[in-house]
């Protein structure tokens, strides 16, 4: 029997037995023998809004970020199987970045804590919950007053509960974000005596400069960042607005950004100040800023020139082209720049916007962005805990032991207090020291809320039930409702969820906490959710209302806009060099991982095989230096280093990278776990171990240590997906100067334009003469295979001005068509499956005296015409369909690796082990997508265009009798894209947006020349040139 | 009259040259048993190795994507390659009637079928799902499915197949008569086997008419099979689109290197054979001199072909071949890229000397270097090609080899080891009859060449 | 030698290949055993499904009763045959819709249904015998094909389960050779992307 059947089939029938459910998963993911016997297992009572081999999908809210993106939830036979952007939503508008759909490897996490565990004797062994809740009541009892409570940024009923709850029996909550945004709370009051946070509108400004604020990947509400920056930066009859990008480092946002300008770390201030005084200068500030002439009086340029090292010239220009280039937009306060300064850079950014005139254009205050209470929280509830008046500890959603510097000795602190409560999913570094364990559900298991911003309600609700069966006692409402509709949950057993366990405690504790009556945490969630319909007017009918918010995933106002003026009294603004700790040679820079963020990304197998957008690393952490600083080290990539601060050291290999200061040593963070399960558990290094205890600042200042570098002489593999960063001028990723798209050049023209030559001189003639007429010849004999009966030709554009590298699309594609994570040892061999890659070639850098430049390329199937893949298949497994696709049949394929030796574009992928069942443990395996085939070992794939939704959709359009409308559906990249440069159709339909967007003047086709006629258009990115 | 060799004309009778030659058929040396010994071990060995393959999957071997095809294709067209001299010497060198071959041709038409047999293994090693190997031949199924006759693969199956069964056949027939001899010299449970295998031959005139006749014909159906079946091999490449493989001069460039490295490997094994076989006064350094003058033609063919795709890399313009071809010897993998054009282009070159052409110590290391640079000619072909083509973003990921490829590599040796020894030890490895025609004939003078 | 093995290895495929084609049995064998079956209709016994055709139920569900003798729609159980790619197999609370009321009329039948009611009672699904596989690679629409060949056409690719008292395979639906017959057939589609992806 071919070996396409694995036992997948046997681990999804347990858990559906699991369910008590469903007779549609077993046929779904039957066996080809026959010899075994299946069982069919149907439900008992069948939920209406589930049919066996149609997805339903449910509206919920993302929780990996503070920004609360609205996802759906695709489920099919009860299970969830992916995650996308819920296109009702204001913040994310149907887009879903990478971390945001890794959140279903979290629920299906292998290291998940499958029940409570108390710890007895030293170790954590497994109780029941009637114990467990009982132990906690008893221990609520015991600690009196002596309760604190330690949680994520994350704000909803939840949280209103918790807090209410612990303030009840006399302790506090301290809510506490790694990589929240205190400086630039703390800047806001100072500037315009506000708390809150603004929401940023990119999408409006025509000139961005960003101080270390990474908006694209790690800062704020990056989905917010990424759609607003594709629409001013994207290239659009209006132009293409600028972004500068000022830090010690080029993040994937520094590499997006058209001019990038590294300042003496710590001297941001006396450039954004003497930015501000220039435009004071120029005029055209506000009325009331006058008041600042004399504040920003001590910061010429000149001066800023002495501190930065910029000449006083480029800070003039940076100014002048910031005031005048119409709406701009300033931005600071991103992990980069967070020195022991960084208050008063986000002051001085403040500042510099007021005195241009953005706030309230680019800036809005009102929005209300969650934050937490920075380190001085965390600090208060530390010396609470040195005070011993922490007597029982309750942790929910925080890992403070990994995720706060070493030094800062929480962990010691922690071990202080009597006993501790974990509601962690997963046994992180915190939950490891904790004596009860009692596993909250995954957000998408559990009822629960959250308030993003103000105006915005997101509901989460259970989608299914609980991978780990909990005592599940709790009802859920029956309901009713069409598939592929929205609706209640379909979980007819909903798990304890901490809030239960909270309620459920207050019976028992009774005393201050009898005052909770809610039977369960669904109940007084509904009740909060009464109070909000009355505000929003849907009091009358609570349930419609109920009903409505679920389907669209919560209510979404319009976002108020609060006047801000200038505080009376503003203190002069103040700079002073910032100090660093130590006396290595050397600044320390760590970096947020776009994808595994603080660390709470590692544990999944997605996150740490999609390459970083910069390094394109997987798997391992490392140390990255300047070119410089590598010759005078004299240390190559991979070499093993270690980093000395005097607060700590650490190891890992090097990584050469021109796009870094070179008095700075820059370190991602996000790895280094001692627990957190089998996938982060020993990996890598945490930056976090060189930082100082923050002391006297009132958040934690990443940017605060100088470490010195010993050489190992020990080297590493770096598990890099990068071949040769260069195009050789190949023309893989084409871009031309805003001047030549503006007058609607096409990439020939530009290039000849700008090398100055006629048409058909940029080959030699000799080539010419070579293709003569041959070009022609192959054209016309192409057409011998085209189809008799008209059918679509399935097509797909992807527009490079747009594309920011952020790898959304990659992790969609793993997502939806089962791709296998390899790990380090097979990524070392160039053995990752990832169908969609994408490639990023350096262009300028320090070997050629050029500012660096990124060229992002999503390299993908080209679904080629005339596929040089295709003849060379013995078996037809590599054949075109009529409409279009570069078919892969995996039953048909022997592995004979040919098509992938003659593909030009190296996007054929062949399964050199049994990846299909290393890379699922369970219950991993239970996130596969049963539409598309698991494929084995020996067979070659690569992607389908994902032929499973095309076929999907036109079998429905049948049924309907009806012909597929263009945009009704899209492949996963271009369905997840933050910044829209896929775009997925039919380009037969001269009418549908693919079609038009080919005849873009931009638009190329990698390796043209070949004529394999891809079914890809690439639209060459747009460079701002010497103009402006 | 016709010679063994020239001023080397034959002493011994008949009778003599029958016992000479079935006296290699008696009781083997301790060597032959080491030797043996050795084979079927290599052999093992590659077994276990595909045992493992089979169970885990391809992951073992050293394939470090995109280069997709790496030591188990290099060793399947270094076998073809192989097989290539046998044929020539044994069909085509009979055809143009030069009667040096007859001494040698024996050893060389079974050294073809093993190479042959060989090489017909790797497409089965090869491909990701061993178990469905058969799903590349035509065969009616109710599925409507065939294979892609369009793939060089397909043709490389038919070419293959075809090579097997002529060569076969051929060595087979020639067999026969000798197979006789050595039925009359033997006694017991041998007899018995080799009467069956001589197929009721007497040796009467009917027999011998019929005979040669139709020994002419095979040798006429084997020869084209020298040149279509290398050519075919060498299309697996040129019909890729990869730079490096894409060229027109491949076929005859592949061909000629196939009898260079068929000859390389008749003169690794029949020196030591001849010695020790002891047969010296039958197989001369005349024979070796011709062997290595053919050498020295291919030879020189291949270094003209390997100028020739340096030229038209540079002449072509195009930046993807000149790419490949500057890194063949540039690149990270000079050594081989090296190693190919010295032992193949340079070292053939020290054969214009007649001095180096019948000192058989020279000869012998001569012919080892051969076969070393000819394996890594297609190891270069193949992954250095593969390794730079068109997307930089794909580069880097150089082959590098495993215990896997080399215990199959091994086992190919083995393999083929194996079955020369024990076909060495079992059936005359010198043609009895041919050799028996060029003893003068005492009564009238011989008719040349009669057949 | 090598030749030989191939040689060998061809003839034990060729008649693999033939076992998959002639092995299933033909309609002609199918309708006589339904016959005999159908003759013994009424004096059926829980006992006897063991000399029935097919694999034995944990509950011993007539067909032949249910669709054939009281003429019930294929959908009314198979619910989402025509709406979705699987047809789904009937929730307990859609027999417990009849038999919550109809008890069965002779003891056979009651022991059958006490059987069901049990399960129900006890929120314990019923786990049948599966008959029909597919191989996961294949992607077998049940909508298209009741859409383009009727409600009805059931029987096409599961025989006559009217008569079956115990439903057993007639057509090995996993072999290709059995799909592809008919796709020549009717002149559809024999693209593969459409049903392996």
């Amino acid at each position: 029997m071919p070996e396409d059947v694995q036992n997948q089939g046997i681990d999804r029938r347990k858990f559906l037995t699991v369910l008590g459910a469903t007779s549609g998963g077993a046929i779904a993911l039957s066996g080809c023998s026959t010899s075994r016997v299946e069982k069919l297992i149907p439900y008992l009572v069948q939920s209406e809004d589930q049919v066996p081999g149609v997805p339903t999908y449910y509206a919920s809210t993302c929780t990996e970020c503070a920004s609360g993106c609205g996802v759906h939830v695709k489920t099919r036979e009860g299970r969830a199987i992916k995650l996308e952007g819920n296109p009702a939503h204001p913040v994310n508008r149907g887009k879903l970045c990478a971390r945001g759909q890794a959140s279903l490897q979290g629920l299906y996490n292998p290291g998940r804590v499958r029940g409570p565990m108390l710890r007895t004797g030293g170790t954590l062994k497994p109780i029941s919950w009637d114990d467990a809740i009982a132990r906690l009541a008893a221990e609520v009892g015991k600690a009196g007053g002596r309760v604190a409570a330690i949680s994520g940024a994350g704000r909803g009923t939840f949280s209103d509960l918790l807090a209410e709850w612990v303030g009840a029996i006399g302790g506090r909550v301290t809510r506490y974000e790694p990589f929240d945004h205190e400086p630039m709370r703390l800047a806001n009051r100072q500037v315009f005596g506000t708390d809150e946070l603004p929401a940023h509108d990119f999408g409006k400004a025509r000139f961005i400069i960003s101080f270390g604020a990474d908006f694209l990947d790690t800062w704020l509400s990056p989905m917010e960042g990424q759609r607003g920056f594709s629409q001013s930066h994207g290239f659009s009859e209006r132009g293409m607005a600028r972004h500068v990008y000022i830090g010690p480092r080029m993040s994937m946002t520094g590499l997006n950004a058209d001019e990038w300008v590294s300042v003496t770390p710590g001297s941001e201030v006396a450039l954004a100040l003497a930015m501000a005084n220039v435009l004071l200068g120029a005029g055209g500030a506000p009325a009331d800023a006058g008041g600042l002439r004399g504040a920003l009086a001590g910061y010429t340029p000149a001066d800023a020139s002495r501190e930065t090292g910029l000449p006083a010239a480029t800070i003039e220009r940076l100014a002048r082209e910031f005031g005048t280039a119409g709406p701009g937009l300033a931005v600071a306060g991103g992990i980069a720049t967070q020195d022991r300064h960084a208050v008063e850079l986000c002051a001085a950014v403040n500042i510099l916007n007021y005195v241009a005139g953005n706030i309230g254009q680019t800036v809005r205050f009102g929005a209300e962005l969650p934050a937490a209470d920075g380190y001085q929280g965390v600090a208060g509830l530390m010396a609470a805990m040195d005070a011993g008046q922490v007597g029982l500890l309750l942790v929910h959603e925080a890992n403070p032991v990994y995720t706060l510097p070493h030094a800062a000795g929480f962990e010691a602190r922690l071990r202080k207090v009597p006993f501790k409560v974990s509601t962690s999913l997963y046994l992180d570094e915190t939950a490891a020291l904790c004596d009860l364990l009692i596993p909250n559900l995954h957000p998408l298991e559990r009822w629960d809320d959250t308030r993003p911003g103000a105006g915005l309600y997101g509901l989460m609700q259970p989608v299914m039930e609980p991978v780990f069966p909990t005592m599940g006692e709790v009802p859920s409402v029956t309901h009713t409702g069409m598939p592929g509709t929205y609706m209640e949950s379909p979980a007819a057993v909903v798990g304890i969820s901490t809030g239960d366990v909270l309620l459920r405690v207050a019976k028992k504790a009774g005393g201050p906490l009898s005052r909770f009556t809610a039977a369960t945490f669904e109940a007084y969630l509904k009740d909060a959710w009464r109070g909000l319909a009355g505000e929003q007017g849907g009091a009358g009918d609570f349930d419609t209302f109920w009903r409505e918010a679920l389907a669209r995933g919560g209510v979404y106002g319009e976002r108020p806009v609060t006047e801000v003026r200038l505080a009376s009294g503003l203190s002069p603004a103040r700079y002073a060099r910032p100090a660093f700790d130590g006396d290595g040679e050397f600044i320390f820079a760590p970096f947020p991982h776009s994808f595994l963020y603080d660390g709470r990304g590692t544990n999944r197998p997605w996150l740490l095989e999609n390459p970083d957008p910069v390094t394109k690393i997987t798997w391992h952490s490392w140390v990255e230096v300047s070119p410089a600083t590598a010759r005078r080290l004299d240390v190559e990539r991979g070499e093993m280093v270690r980093l000395v601060s005097p607060h700590g050291a650490v190891e890992a290999p090097i990584w050469v990278y021109d796009g870094l200061r070179d008095d700075v040593i820059a370190m991602p963070t996000g790895f280094g776990h001692t627990e957190y399960g089998q996938y982060a558990k020993g990996r890598g290094a945490n930056a976090l171990d060189l930082l100082g205890a923050p002391g006297d600042t009132p958040f934690v200042p990443y940017l605060s240590t100088r470490v010195r570098v010993e050489k190992l002489n020990t080297w590493m593999a770096v598990a890099t997906t990068e071949g040769t960063p260069r195009q050789l001028g190949r023309g893989i990723a084409e871009a031309m100067p805003l001047a030549a798209a503006a007058r609607g050049l096409t990439v020939k023209q530009a290039y000849r334009e700008a090398a100055g030559v006629a048409e058909g001189e940029e080959h030699p003639v000799t080539e010419i003469a070579a293709i003569k007429g041959w070009r022609a010849e192959q054209i016309e004999m192409r057409k011998l295979g085209d189809y008799v009966v008209a059918q679509p030709s399935w097509g797909m554009s992807i527009d490079l001005a747009r594309c920011t590298g952020c790898s959304a699309c990659v992790t969609a594609c793993y997502a939806e068509n089962n791709i296998p994570t390899v790990g380090y040892d097979e990524v070392l061999r160039g053995r990752e499956m990832s169908w969609m890659r994408i490639e990023r070639y350096w262009e300028g850098g320090e070997q050629t005296g050029q500012p660096l430049q990124a060229r992002f390329v999503p390299m993908l199937c080209q679904h080629c015409e005339n596929a040089p893949c295709e003849p060379v298949c013995p078996v037809y497994a590599a054949y075109h369909t009529a409409d279009g696709l570069n078919g892969q049949v995996y039953n048909r394929c022997v592995g004979t690796r040919y098509c992938g030796n003659n593909c030009p574009y190296k996007v054929r992928y062949f399964n050199w082990y049994k990846y299909n069942e290393r890379a699922f443990p369970e219950p991993l395996n239970l996130q596969l997508n049963p539409d598309v085939t698991v494929r084995a070992r020996g067979v070659m794939e690569k992607c389908t265009m994902c032929v499973q939704r095309i076929r999907g959709m036109q079998h429905q359009a049948r049924l309907e009798d009806r012909a597929i409308k263009d945009g009704e559906f899209m492949t996963a990249c271009a369905q997840a894209c933050p910044s829209d440069a896929i775009v997925f159709g039919d380009m037969r339909d001269p009418a549908s947006r693919v079609a038009r967007i080919r005849q873009d003047p931009r638009g190329y086709h990698v390796l043209e020349d070949l004529n394999t006629r891809p079914a890809i258009t690439y639209l060459a990115k747009v460079l701002h040139g010497a103009e402006a | 009259m016709a010679v063994i060799a020239p001023n080397f004309t034959i002493t011994q009778t008949h009778a003599d040259v029958t016992r000479d030659v079935v006296a290699t058929l008696e009781r083997p040396s301790r060597g032959y048993y080491l030797a043996l010994f050795g084979a079927v071990g290599l052999f093992l060995i590659g077994l276990v190795t595909f045992a493992i393959l089979l169970r885990d999957g391809l992951g073992h071997a050293g394939y470090t994507p995109p280069v997709m095809w790496a030591v188990y294709i290099t060793t399947f067209v270094f076998w073809v390659g192989i097989g290539h001299a046998g044929t020539l010497i044994s069909a085509i060198l009979f055809l143009f009637r030069s009667p040096w071959r007859t001494a040698v041709y024996r050893a060389t038409e079974a050294m073809t079928v093993f190479a042959v047999m060989t090489a017909g293994l790797f497409p089965i090693i090869h491909i990701g799902r061993q178990w469905i190997f058969y799903w590349l031949l035509p065969y009616p199924n109710q599925r409507y499915l065939w294979p892609n006759f369009k793939s060089p693969l397909m043709w490389d199956v038919f070419a293959i197949s075809t090579y097997l069964t002529v060569s076969t056949t051929f060595l087979i027939f020639g067999l026969i008569p000798d197979v006789a001899a050595v039925r009359d010299k033997v006694t017991g449970w041998r007899k018995f086997i080799y009467s069956q295998l001589s197929l009721g031959w007497q040796g009467t005139d009917t027999q011998w008419r019929h005979y040669s006749r139709a020994y002419l014909y095979l040798a006429a159906l084997a020869t084209p099979l020298v040149l279509s079946v290398h050519s075919v091999v060498s299309w697996d490449f040129a019909s890729g689109i990869v730079p490096g493989w894409h060229g027109t001069i491949f076929a005859p460039y592949f061909v000629a290197g196939a009898i260079y490295s068929g000859i390389g490997m008749v003169l690794t094994l029949l020196i030591p054979l001849r010695k020790s076989l002891r047969l010296e006064h039958m197989i001369t350094e005349y024979h070796f001199d011709n062997l290595a003058k053919l050498t020295l033609l291919t030879g020189c063919i291949l270094f003209y072909s390997y100028g020739m795709e340096y030229f038209v890399a540079w002449y072509s313009g195009n930046t993807f071949e000149q790419t490949t071809f500057f890194l063949r010897p540039f690149g990270p993998d000079w050594w081989a890229g090296w190693s190919m054009i010295i032992c193949n282009a340079f070292v053939s070159q020290l054969l214009w000397f007649k001095k180096i052409r019948t000192n058989l110590t020279a000869l012998f290391v001569i012919s080892i270097f051969i076969n070393i640079g000819m394996w890594f000619e297609r190891y270069v072909i193949i992954s250095s090609s593969l390794t730079n083509d068109y997307i930089p973003w794909a580069w880097d990921h150089r082959l590098n080899p495993t215990w896997a490829d080399w215990g199959i590599l091994a086992g190919s040796f083995g393999w083929f080891g194996m079955y020369f020894l024990l076909f060495a030890r079992n059936f005359p490895i010198v043609a009895i009859q041919e050799i028996k025609e060029m003893i003068p004939m005492p009564r009238r003078r011989a008719p040349g060449g009669h057949h | 030698m090598r030749k030989t093995a191939l040689v060998a290895g061809a003839a034990v495929l060729a008649s693999l290949v033939a076992l998959l084609i002639f092995g299933t049995p033909s309609g002609a064998q199918q309708q006589k055993s339904t016959a005999a079956d159908s003759a013994r209709v009424y004096v059926l016994d829980a006992a006897d499904t063991a000399s029935l055709r097919g694999p034995r139920q944990p509950i011993f569900f007539r067909h032949d009763l249910h669709a054939g003798q009281y003429k019930m729609e294929c959908q009314y159980c198979h619910y989402s045959v025509a709406v979705a790619p699987e047809p789904g197999i009937p929730s307990l609370q859609t027999c417990m819709g009849c038999h919550a009321v109809v008890g069965g009329s002779d003891s056979t039948n009651r022991a059958e249904i006490a059987k069901l009611r049990k399960a129900f009672s006890e929120n314990k699904p019923v786990e049948w015998v599966r008959i029909h596989f597919l191989a996961r690679h294949v992607h077998f629409p049940h909508s298209q094909h009741i859409k383009a060949l009727g409600p009805s056409a059931c029987a096409t690719c599961h025989g006559d389960v009217t008569r079956m008292p115990q439903v057993f395979q007639v057509n090995n639906v996993n072999n290709m050779g059995f799909c592809i017959s008919c796709h020549i057939e009717r002149k559809v589609t024999r693209d593969c992307t459409t049903c392996h992806y």
